[in-house]
């Protein structure tokens, strides 16, 4: 029986250990619900000027209007776009096709953006979290399109 | 196979004997291993959302290191002696999923440490998780060939 | 003296005068704890495999009946005995640190009682003054070797049985005054191998059965007794499955044998609440219920005949996957007090 206990402890110790890697908390805290919920983050324009935040409202217009869809996210930057969106769960056979379904109408309305579109979570969390960094500490310009393509970057690696 | 014909009376027998013979549950068995199969694999999706939302790993990149959790955890379980019994209660529900592949893997190498690393450990690891390998390389061979004809074939040749 | 077609009498009646039984940690939280000599708590036992685990039981098995019958191990002309494990290592090796004349059998589950009769035989006509017999199984050991590794997690089906981790050894002297009353061996029915073409090794006892019930036939046509004869039969290790067939295949040959009387070991050792599927199995099960538990029994006047009938199942794990059916075999020995 002494045995036994010492057994389970161990495994206990183990399975501490192992939380305790993975709470080496970086992450801002309202990012979390973006995994699961609906958030519908407004979209990020990197440069300032009024055209281009337009515009990416109008991204944003035209994704509306996609029904397999229910949350996005726009980060527009000096010549590339990211679109981050989350597909219903029972379209997410389709998940490839929709994917290319939007980017073809996107890069038809405005064929001068380099468009990325992902429906990866990871780059989703990580477009709501560029959002949140840019309002909370007033990022530069520079940095804003810098972290833009550290994602997109991120969002084409396969392995 | 030298499976021979019965007997009359070798079948009368096997009538006689199978009304004696505990039948398995398969109802009871397959809504268990439903449900334990699928406590794993929500195990696993929260892993896999701790390496999305902590480490810089996307939905297409945090399956390995999900993966090779999964398997240590399933290691630590099958050296504890928690893993049998688990797999005595869920069947097939701790069998499919990852987790029974490394236990079928770890199972075997503990159990034959007592012959020494090299004939024992390694001449016996893979005895069960070898056919594993072999016949999941093998469909996915032959899986993979079938999509390249039909891709290649009907939908993009003309 | 033979009688019949495949039964001896023993008209000097062989007396068993002492037993050892070992086991390990599942057998001590079951039903028949206190008939044990020796009980472990681990399935190691302090050696290093589960292969010298077993020697290990089969050693202090041994030993423990030795000591009880006050005899030294020069005084043993022969050892008779067998267990599960391939080309009998563990009772090899015990046989080498015992350092007595050695008969290795390989009878499977029906080790103990192919020993018993072979051993009453020698005594009998005076081929020896004492022989030492018994067998020994290990769970570890045999699961390894017989189905997968033990941590592995793949489920049993409800007709499994469970190896028992148990050795028992008994000791077979001529009759003199001294040893009048202790149980004595009177009749042995050596059986056939019997195969009724069942495959599943999964289900040893409803293989089993059938190699049982003839040999219990066998018996009764031999030496012209029945059931009411005996105050119990018991056999080996058929579990819930193959006590069952075997009780409806009695029963259809005419024999009205009331079931409290058709007793099983794999049944007797373990509690309901101990998770052995069908019930336990093993060449050690049946040698420890009764030079344990049953030959006590006799002692204290609870059975006054019993007959022993240890059941084997003669397949290897080789034969099972190359679609071979399990022959099976059983060997009757009657044990009387009087």
């Amino acid at each position: 029986m002494k045995k036994n206990l010492s057994r389970y402890s161990i495994l206990f110790f183990c399975l501490i250990f192992i939380l305790s890697a993975c709470s080496s908390n970086q992450a801002s805290e309202g990012s979390i619900t973006a995994l699961f919920t609906e958030v519908n983050p407004a979209p990020l324009s990197v440069e300032d000027s009024e055209s281009r935040v337009e515009m990416a409202q109008k991204i944003r217009e035209i994704i509306l209007t996609f029904d397999d869809l229910y949350d996005s996210a726009i980060v527009l930057g000096k010549e590339d776009c990211l679109v981050a969106i989350k597909v219903r769960h029972t379209k997410r056979f389709r998940m490839k096709k929709i994917e290319k379904e939007l980017k073809e109408t996107l890069e038809k309305e405005f064929p001068n953006e380099n468009f990325t579109v992902s429906s990866d979570y990871k780059i989703f969390l990580e477009a709501v979290r560029l959002k949140d960094k840019v309002k909370e500490e007033n990022w530069p310009v520079d940095k804003r399109e810098e972290q833009l393509q550290k994602i997109i970057k991120l969002s084409r690696e396969q392995t | 196979m030298s499976q021979k014909e019965k007997t009359p009376e070798q079948k009368e027998y096997d009538q006689l004997q199978k009304k004696h013979e505990t039948k398995r549950p398969i109802l009871r068995n397959c809504v268990v291993a439903f449900f334990v199969g699928g406590t794993i694999c929500l195990i696993g999706q929260a892993i896999s959302f701790l390496y999305i939302y902590f480490f810089n790993f996307t939905e297409q990149t945090a399956g390995n290191p999900t993966v090779a959790t999964m398997i240590f955890i399933s290691m630590l379980l099958t050296g504890f002696g928690v893993y049998d019994r688990i797999g005595q209660f869920a069947g097939a529900g701790s069998a499919v999923p990852i987790t029974g592949f490394g236990n079928a893997v770890i199972s075997s190498a503990i159990e034959h440490r007592t012959e020494g690393f090299v004939l024992g450990v390694g001449g016996n690891m893979f005895k069960m998780a070898g056919s594993v390998i072999l016949f999941g390389v093998f469909s996915a061979f032959v899986v993979a060939i079938i999509k390249t004809l039909i891709t290649q074939w009907f939908l993009g040749g003309f | 003296m033979l009688k019949g077609e495949q039964s001896w009498v023993f008209p000097r009646r062989p007396v068993i005068v002492a037993t050892g039984v070992t086991g390990g940690p599942f057998e001590g939280n079951g039903k028949l704890a206190e008939d044990f000599d020796l009980l472990h708590d681990d399935l190691w036992m302090g050696e290093d495999s589960y292969e010298k685990a077993h020697r290990l039981l089969i050693d202090e098995a041994i030993e423990i009946a030795l000591k009880k019958a006050k005899l030294q191990k020069e005084n043993i002309e022969f050892l008779i005995a067998g267990d599960l494990i391939n080309q009998i290592t563990p009772t090899t090796f015990a046989a080498r640190n015992v350092g007595i004349p050695y008969f290795g059998i390989s009878g499977a589950c029906s080790s103990s009682m192919e020993g018993l009769a072979l051993a009453a035989f020698i005594v009998n006509y005076q081929g020896a003054k004492h022989v030492l017999t018994g067998s020994g199984s290990h769970n570890a050991a045999a699961e390894r070797q017989f189905r997968y590794p033990t941590e592995y997690g793949g489920q049993k089906p409800p007709t499994a049985q469970w190896t028992a981790t148990a050795a028992g050894f008994a000791i077979v002297t001529e009759q003199n005054e001294q040893n009048q009353n202790e149980p004595k061996v009177t009749m042995a029915t050596i059986g056939k191998v019997i195969d009724m073409g069942m495959t599943d090794p999964f289900n040893m006892g409803g293989a089993m059965a059938p190699a049982a019930v003839d040999t219990i036939l066998a018996h009764f046509k031999d030496t012209g007794r029945t059931h009411e004869d005996y105050d119990l039969i018991v056999t080996g290790d058929l579990a819930k499955v193959g006590r069952a067939a075997a009780l409806d295949l009695i029963h259809a040959k005419g024999i009205d044998l009331p079931s409290e009387k058709f007793q099983d070991c794999g049944l007797m050792i373990y509690k309901d609440d101990q998770e052995v599927h069908s019930g336990g199995s093993g060449s050690g099960l049946s040698a420890a219920v009764l030079y344990g538990h049953l030959l006590k029994q006799m002692k204290y006047g609870t059975y006054k005949k019993i007959l022993c009938v240890a059941t084997g199942s003669l397949h290897s794990p080789l034969s099972v996957q190359q679609g071979e059916s399990i022959p099976c075999i059983a060997h009757a020995v009657a044990i009387e007090m009087d």
